[in-house]
């Protein structure tokens, strides 16, 4: 059996996975809702530009002080290496940084009225911003599968997995900011919780091409790394964490909410949603460090 | 591009004395390690932040032509692959392909985020905690570019480790293979000479007398970036579906009731 070594990145990568994905989301919903109706949804622009700089705000504080060598962080914007999605995703997450601050000032100067409609510059800075965004949370995935590390070089699909996780998470983030404010079920929300229950479907499919691509593989390393999964000491987190209270519950939660109207079973769909987007992270992260 | 040296590692002429090991601690100053307990004299289990060379050893029950157990022993070292999986992982250009063709880590650029060290398909890249900064084998970069061979090369005391242009050492190891197998070891076979074969060929290459699980070699040890073009195209697709999806979404409550 090949002898290869694991990077140990810590947990509080996995935190940054998760944050980064989440701001990703979040702006990527705020800057569609400001393209189709900013005045119906300004609710859903408003929380969604705060909330993806408000998440995005510990991403680079935590990528430093991971580092071996903090003081050198800046040595990633020395290359631009398109091989390597470290590197590029370290270049997004600079573009999205960008985006996110000018969005969430642009938000705020309308909210304090110091400023008119700013709707048409901020269509500009979230469709840049957007495909920021869209990289940032799906960059991690393909940085993963181009490793050696068993698991993740025979998974495919890990780039698609975490870009719908980082679609879901922004999308119950938003709902759940939006439902404690205002205490009612408004068209934002309704149209976020058919977001919420899309990214969930993708999400699920993804996880079903990983798995499945691992099999199919025939790696006997990669077949170890995913029995960790399925049936070792993660599979409790997977199976019951990540897939089932994770992404299935709150799917069928959001199909009853939209008959019932319920304000409480969104809530409890966006709450899961959140854990789950976490969970399933975490898990692949762990499980093929071992 | 000067012409490509290379080391040839031929295991079968290995005795496991280990001075290629202590030569590249001393010529590399690497501290001194707590040792692992493995069962044999082999030390460490794997390459770590201070053992560059390594040499394995091997017990394969029947591994002999005559059916007995074979005493195999390999000099491991980084492989300087052609398509070098930590070369085009790094985010900061620290890791960097010299005019000798062979794979080196700038101490002074690398911040350590450890990526390398998930992407090597051997596992050779280690993180060291002192420096904060990945390290591996440099094929004695300051001595083959002042005409002298790698300290390995230049300590081994019966030519298993023989340092090299590379064109001019595959021949030989091609040679060596034959007599090999004249001789009754069926298996031995080059790992890594083949410049069209894995990973472009290895510039640190192997003869083997068994097959390269038996010393721990993946078969076929696959380019970590071979998934990219595949998993971008997934990942634009689930940015596409999410993108339209969310656009039909918003349109639909926002045309209704206007």
């Amino acid at each position: 059996m090949a002898l290869l070594q694991s990077p140990h990145w810590p947990f509080l990568i996995d935190v940054y996975f998760f944050l980064g994905g989440l701001a990703g989301g979040a702006f990527v919903i705020a800057t569609v809702a400001n393209l189709v109706d900013h005045r119906r949804f300004r609710d859903v622009v408003r929380v969604g530009y705060y909330l993806a700089l408000a998440a995005l705000i510990p991403c680079p504080i935590i990528l430093i002080v991971d580092l071996g060598v903090p003081a050198r962080f800046l040595n990633m914007l020395l290359a631009f290496n398109p091989l390597s999605p470290m590197s590029m995703g370290a270049w997004a997450l600079l573009g999205f940084s960008a985006c996110a601050f000018l969005a969430a000032v642009m938000t705020l100067l309308e909210d304090t009225g110091r400023a008119g409609n700013l709707s048409g510059a901020k269509i500009v800075v979230g469709v840049i911003g957007g495909f920021f965004g869209f990289f940032l949370a799906a960059y991690p995935g393909v940085l993963l599968g181009a490793t050696a590390r068993p698991l993740w070089i025979e998974g495919h699909a890990l780039g698609a997995l975490f870009l719908a996780v980082g679609a879901s998470t922004g999308a119950a983030a938003i709902a759940l900011i939006l439902m404690l404010a205002g205490s009612r079920v408004t068209d934002g929300v309704r149209v976020i919780r058919t977001m919420l229950m899309l990214a969930l479907l993708i999400q699920l499919l993804s996880v079903v091409v990983f798995v499945a691509s691992v099999q199919i593989s025939g790696s006997a390393a990669a077949a170890r790394a995913l029995a960790l999964l399925t049936s070792g000491p993660f599979s409790l987190t997977f199976w019951v964490g990540a897939i089932l209270v994770g992404s299935v519950l709150p799917l069928v939660l959001g199909l009853v909410s939209v008959k019932r109207h319920s304000l409480g079973l969104t809530a409890l769909a966006s709450v899961l949603v959140l854990v789950g987007g976490f969970l399933v992270k975490y898990v692949i992260m762990a499980a093929g460090q071992v | 591009m000067a012409r490509t040296l290379a080391m040839f590692t031929d295991t079968s002429l290995c005795i496991g004395c280990r001075a290629c090991q202590v030569a590249c601690k001393q010529w590399n100053e690497l501290g001194m390690e707590v040792p692992d307990w493995t069962g044999t004299y082999q030390n460490h289990t794997h390459f770590t932040d201070k053992t560059f060379r390594l040499v394995r050893f091997i017990e394969e029950p029947g591994g002999k032509p005559n059916g007995d157990l074979a005493w195999l022993l390999m000099s491991d070292v980084c492989k300087h692959c052609a398509d070098a999986g930590c070369l085009n992982a790094c985010p900061t250009g620290a890791i960097y392909r010299t005019a000798h063709g062979t794979v080196n880590i700038n101490q002074d650029v690398c911040n350590g985020c450890r990526y390398c060290v998930s992407a090597c398909p051997f596992g050779v890249v280690s993180f060291n905690e002192q420096t904060g900064t990945a390290s591996k084998c440099t094929f004695c970069n300051d001595r083959i570019h002042n005409g002298l061979g790698p300290a390995c090369a230049k300590a081994c005391p019966t030519e298993s480790i023989q340092f090299g242009f590379r064109d001019e050492l595959v021949p030989r190891a091609q040679k060596r293979v034959e007599a090999l197998k004249a001789m009754g070891f069926k298996e031995a076979q080059l790992y890594g000479a083949d410049s069209g074969g894995f990973l472009g060929g290895l510039n640190a290459f192997f003869l083997l007398l068994g097959k390269p699980g038996v010393y721990g070699l993946p078969d076929n040890p696959k380019l970590p970036q071979k998934n990219l073009f595949v998993d971008s195209l997934l990942s634009i697709g689930s940015a596409l579906l999410v993108g339209i999806g969310a656009l039909v979404a918003f349109r639909q409550r926002s045309g209704g009731k206007e």
